[in-house]
């Protein structure tokens, strides 16, 4: 028995499947835009953030410049006027707002260099972080306690006390060395040419001795 | 989640097992839809079938529209996809080339070794070509180098070349597709039939 619906039905078989062709392919067409998830995904992000492994301590920084690393690349987030009154040596300047500009993203998006972020503190700089972070930038790093920690460390480090541990007083010498570096002076270490003030010559008494006096004759 | 090897959901040591079972399926359905006689590959140049056409055309919009749809939907990251690298010239002559073979012999490379499995002389006398031929160009490797590595254009697709919106592409493409299926069938048609 056949059952005269379906094939009348399935005569139609090509046309059917052309017009769910043609619809699936207009629904493409129609599907709402959204922004697409760009860069790394959410979960990895937020392992990323939590990890303090992004963080370089002003020490490490000192002794990464000081020995002239050639893979060092610091870049100062800070607005261009506080950029020109102080920077870290061979910094370059890209406030936040501008890090996505064009000619900046060769600086940021390589393997090359170790990337090192600063501002004021570290929170400007942990934000570049995570921007450039989610972009599956490499090599990124931050100055923990920016700019601030590197003066009270770096170039203005506290005395140790007396009582404190020796491992103190040698991290005090390392920094104060590191700081004598970037240019600062001590007045213990400054070496003055007082012109040595002739000693002065002590003068000779010349004694004249005195001729005893012959006793005169009196009168 | 997907491409699926790349992403390290499946091993990457299973890719040839998977590459094998795939190719076997393949090689069935080609097979029992008729695909290793060279009468029917052949009948799309001389007009009295347009079954390879169909085919091939609906493969690559269901395969295109699935991944679009895919993508969307986050199951499979188009960008990570493969895409074949262009050497314009090269393409060019060697598709002229294949096409040539195609009407000459009745097959095309992937039909004639189906055809070979199920014993058909025909298609063993053409592998045997193909072999004359890969053995050819082997040896005059030095002077064809130019234009197999000349002319290149990188991994690049219609949908970039022509910088048009991808869903709209495969939108007008699909149309253009059903299009086509109803030319060819009133072509088909008119011509006499033949039987085979």
């Amino acid at each position: 028995m056949i059952n005269r619906k379906l094939v009348k039905f399935l005569s139609f078989r090509y046309v059917i499947l052309a017009l769910l062709f043609i619809i699936l392919a207009g629904g493409l067409v129609l599907l709402p835009k959204f922004e697409k998830q760009e860069g790394i995904k959410p979960e990895q992000l937020l392992s990323n953030i939590i990890s303090p492994e992004r963080y370089i301590t002003t020490d490490e920084l000192a002794d990464r410049i000081i020995n002239q690393d050639p893979s060092l690349l610091l870049i100062d987030l800070r607005d261009e006027e506080t950029f020109k009154k102080y920077s870290l040596p061979n910094a370059i300047n890209m406030p936040l707002k501008n890090l996505f500009d064009e000619d900046s993203s060769a600086f940021l998006n390589q393997d090359a260099y170790d990337v090192v972020f600063f501002s004021n503190d570290n929170f400007d700089a942990d934000q570049a972080w995570i921007l450039c972070n989610r972009l599956d930038y490499k090599n990124l790093y931050v100055l923990k306690g920016g700019i601030n920690r590197w003066f009270k460390t770096i170039i203005n480090p506290p005395h140790p006390k007396e009582n404190m541990p020796l491992e103190a007083f040698k991290l005090y010498a390392t920094r104060k060395a590191a700081s004598m570096y970037f240019g600062v002076a001590y007045p213990d270490q400054v070496k003055t040419n007082v012109p040595k003030r002739p000693r002065p010559t002590p003068k000779k008494v010349i004694t004249v001795k005195k001729k005893k006096k012959a006793p005169e004759g009196g009168c | 989640m997907g491409p699926l090897l790349p992403n390290d959901i499946i091993p990457f040591e299973w890719s040839s097992i998977i590459a094998i079972v795939i190719g076997i399926f393949f090689g069935f359905i080609l097979e029992s839809s008729g695909f290793s006689s060279s009468r029917k590959l052949a009948g799309v140049f001389y007009g009295y079938d347009f079954a390879v056409l169909k085919v091939f055309f609906t493969a690559a919009l269901v395969s295109l529209i699935g991944l679009l749809y895919m993508d969307y939907l986050g199951y499979v990251d188009m960008s990570s996809l493969y895409v074949h690298p262009t050497y314009l010239w090269a393409a060019i002559i060697g598709g002229a080339i294949m096409g040539i073979g195609f009407v000459a012999g009745g097959f095309c490379p992937g039909t004639s070794l189906c055809a070979v499995a199920i014993g058909k002389i025909d298609a063993i006398v053409y592998v045997i070509g193909i072999m004359v031929g890969v053995f050819i160009f082997s040896e005059l490797y030095s002077v064809f180098e130019p234009i197999y590595t000349g002319y290149f254009y990188g991994n690049i697709t219609l949908v970039d070349s022509l910088g048009i919106n991808p869903y709209w592409f495969v939108f007008l493409f699909t149309i253009a597709a059903v299009i086509i299926f109803v030319l060819v069938d009133m072509i088909r048609k008119r011509v006499k039939k033949v039987f085979y």
